[in-house]
């Protein structure tokens, strides 16, 4: 026979009578620690400084130490020249084009990549994008990721921003998956489960998808034009509050208040730490690797058979005329369905070429984040949502896109930048 | 025989399971992070027994799609023993879903986790009182050091099942509840 609430609780009070003793309560350090960091007063600057330090450790370790300061080197300076000179076949051969160098054209006479961001192969950018940049900066992201969950940091970041985020129909846990996703989109979207409503979840996963570029993709980013990343930034979370706004005001649906449990700090495991990194990276080397791969390969082929070409041509006139890039930014749109890390550095190859002016590589990459989410991203929101939601997110994303892709062309034209 | 565990998020359960089972898993200091549940296999008396990590849950009547989740294990695990983790310096809340379990005829072993945090704040149980009330063992944890996990182990065997309304009776509930 199952009892009532009531009688449950009646129950559970005569228990807890018996057994449980409350002595005087002790304001310990942890006490003070855990209201320092949710007090908005103190709160914040501390916010602050942990996004700070979170952002300043993933650029100097991943992006200074190990990127440019060995794997740039080792992937220009010796693998590159290095296959250059044993690679049979050589320059304008078709598959070397495909798996070292496919070379570009210069004054009329093609011509020899000098990084591994121009040259395009399979062998070269194939393996430097995932081994030389993201791998680092994933690893990067990761520990500290695991770090602030460990110690409980994020639970009190959810307590700061709630009011904020209540503004656009969504709870202040919400930024718990919008961090795991600028570490990897997919688990950002599994991690909107708990919250309550279906409105609240296809709010947070059309969000997610659009404006949340994920740690890959910053990687290289980070690594190309960190000068931009500010203005990046800016724009992705002016668009993600923007359109948050005003979808929570034309989907139909509650925002209910949750009540989130918030633990006390307490001091991380250092196995669970290690254990967490090893499995998120070796996902990332497992799923990221053989895609990069194989979106090197495409894009290859399609340059080769002359696909690409047709489709410039083809797309060329809505790309340069309603978002302001040139035509060639259809490799790497077409390389983002697979892996935006890959399309990102293809950007840094077209850069290099000097075919685009600075607003129009800070367009594209933008672009390049809200276009569309990576095929793995794209299956997770097949998953978690039934069709008419997966259809609405697909729906207003393209909406988003041609919206906010115009917008920010209108605003350079308007600044005479574009 | 399968070992369900269970608990409200941020109990420690993935601890619990790293623990029992040394296997990889997740445990982070945030609500809903396991979502998808893990599974292991842990050794108790010489036999291999499957352990489940059923995500955190506060009752069995579902709020949200992740406990939703965890009451259709429990439904679709009838032969299950639950290892029902609390937080001690919380125990009522926790209760709650034990005595929900207990309701549901599922034997139940109790760990009283976070026993430190507990003493930190000065709160004392009884587990041995507790554990007579009940009738299904109590055992005191803390699972980031490891204090409590043999007995844990080594007290699985004793769940069984429980009537309710002994526990009702026990506490002069029921009958001699309408008569004062």
């Amino acid at each position: 026979m199952p009892l009532s609430v009531d009688e449950r609780w009646d129950l559970i009070d005569k228990i807890s009578k018996q057994t449980v003793t409350f002595g005087a309560y002790k304001h310990t350090l942890k006490d003070a620690i855990a209201e320092l960091t949710v007090k908005p007063l103190t709160g914040i600057p501390v916010a602050i400084a942990v996004i700070y330090g979170f952002w300043s450790f993933f650029c100097d370790f991943a992006g200074t130490l190990f990127t440019d300061g060995f794997m740039v080197r080792l992937f220009d300076e010796h693998w590159l020249p290095w296959l250059q000179s044993v690679f049979p076949g050589g320059l304008g051969n078709p598959l070397y084009a495909l798996m070292v160098d496919a070379g570009h054209i210069e004054n009329g006479v093609l011509v020899a990549s000098d990084t591994c961001f121009e040259s395009f192969g399979v062998l070269t950018s194939g393996l430097f994008v995932p081994f030389g940049v993201v791998l680092w900066a994933v690893v990067a992201f990761y520990l500290m990721f695991a770090i602030l969950e460990d110690v409980g940091y994020l639970p009190r970041l959810a307590v700061l921003v709630d009011t904020v985020l209540h503004k656009i129909g969504l709870h202040g846990y919400a930024i718990v998956p919008t961090f795991l996703s600028l570490g990897c989109n997919v688990p950002g979207v599994t991690a909107v489960r708990p919250l309550e409503t279906r409105k609240q979840r296809f709010l947070m996963i059309t969000l997610l998808a659009v404006f949340i570029p994920c740690g890959a993709q910053i990687g290289i980013m980070q690594d190309l034009v960190p000068e931009l990343m500010g203005w990046i930034f800016l724009t992705l979370a002016i668009g993600y509050l923007g359109f948050g706004f005003i979808l929570n005001k034309i989907v139909p649906g509650k925002s209910p208040e949750i009540i989130m449990d918030v633990p006390p700090y307490q001091m991380p495991m250092w196995r669970n730490i290690a254990s967490k990194l090893w499995i998120r990276t070796s996902r990332f080397l497992l799923v990221a690797v053989p895609f990069v791969l194989l979106g090197c390969l495409i894009v290859g082929l399609m340059y080769l058979t002359g696909a690409m070409d047709w489709l410039a041509a083809v797309f060329g006139p809505l790309l340069m005329g309603w978002f302001g890039v040139p035509e060639e930014t259809v490799a790497p749109l077409i390389a983002g369905f697979l892996r935006k890390d890959l399309a990102v550095g293809m950007i840094g190859g077209l850069m290099e070429q000097g075919i685009m002016t600075t607003f129009q590589v800070f367009t594209s990459v933008v672009l390049l984040c809200i276009y569309f989410p990576c095929l793995a991203t794209f299956v997770m929101m097949l998953k978690e949502e039934n069709w008419k939601e997966f259809l609405g997110s697909i729906a207003s994303l393209v909406a988003m896109v041609f919206v906010y892709g115009g917008l920010i062309h209108l605003v350079g034209i308007m600044l005479g930048v574009a | 025989m399968k070992i369900l565990l269970m608990g409200h998020p941020n109990v420690g359960k993935s601890v619990f399971f790293n623990r029992l089972t040394g296997a990889k898993v997740f445990e982070s200091n945030y609500p809903g992070t396991t979502v998808d549940f893990m599974k292991g296999w842990m050794r108790i008396g010489g036999e291999d027994v499957e352990l489940i990590d059923v995500p955190g849950t506060f009752s069995l009547e579902p709020k949200d799609k992740a406990e939703e989740v965890s009451v259709e294990m429990l439904e679709e695990n009838q032969d299950s023993v639950v290892v029902c983790v609390l937080d001690a310096s919380k125990v009522e809340r926790g209760l709650y879903l034990a005595l929900e379990i207990i309701e549901k005829g599922y034997p139940v072993i109790i760990a009283l986790n976070m026993w430190d945090v507990a003493e930190d704040k000065n709160i004392s149980i009884d587990a041995v009182k507790l554990e007579r009330i009940l009738g299904v063992p109590v055992v005191p944890t803390t699972a980031v050091s490891g204090e409590g996990f043999k007995e844990l182990v080594s007290r699985v065997k004793d769940a069984t099942p429980v009537k309710i309304e002994l526990i009702v009776r026990s506490m002069g509930g029921g009958e001699s509840a309408a008569v004062s």
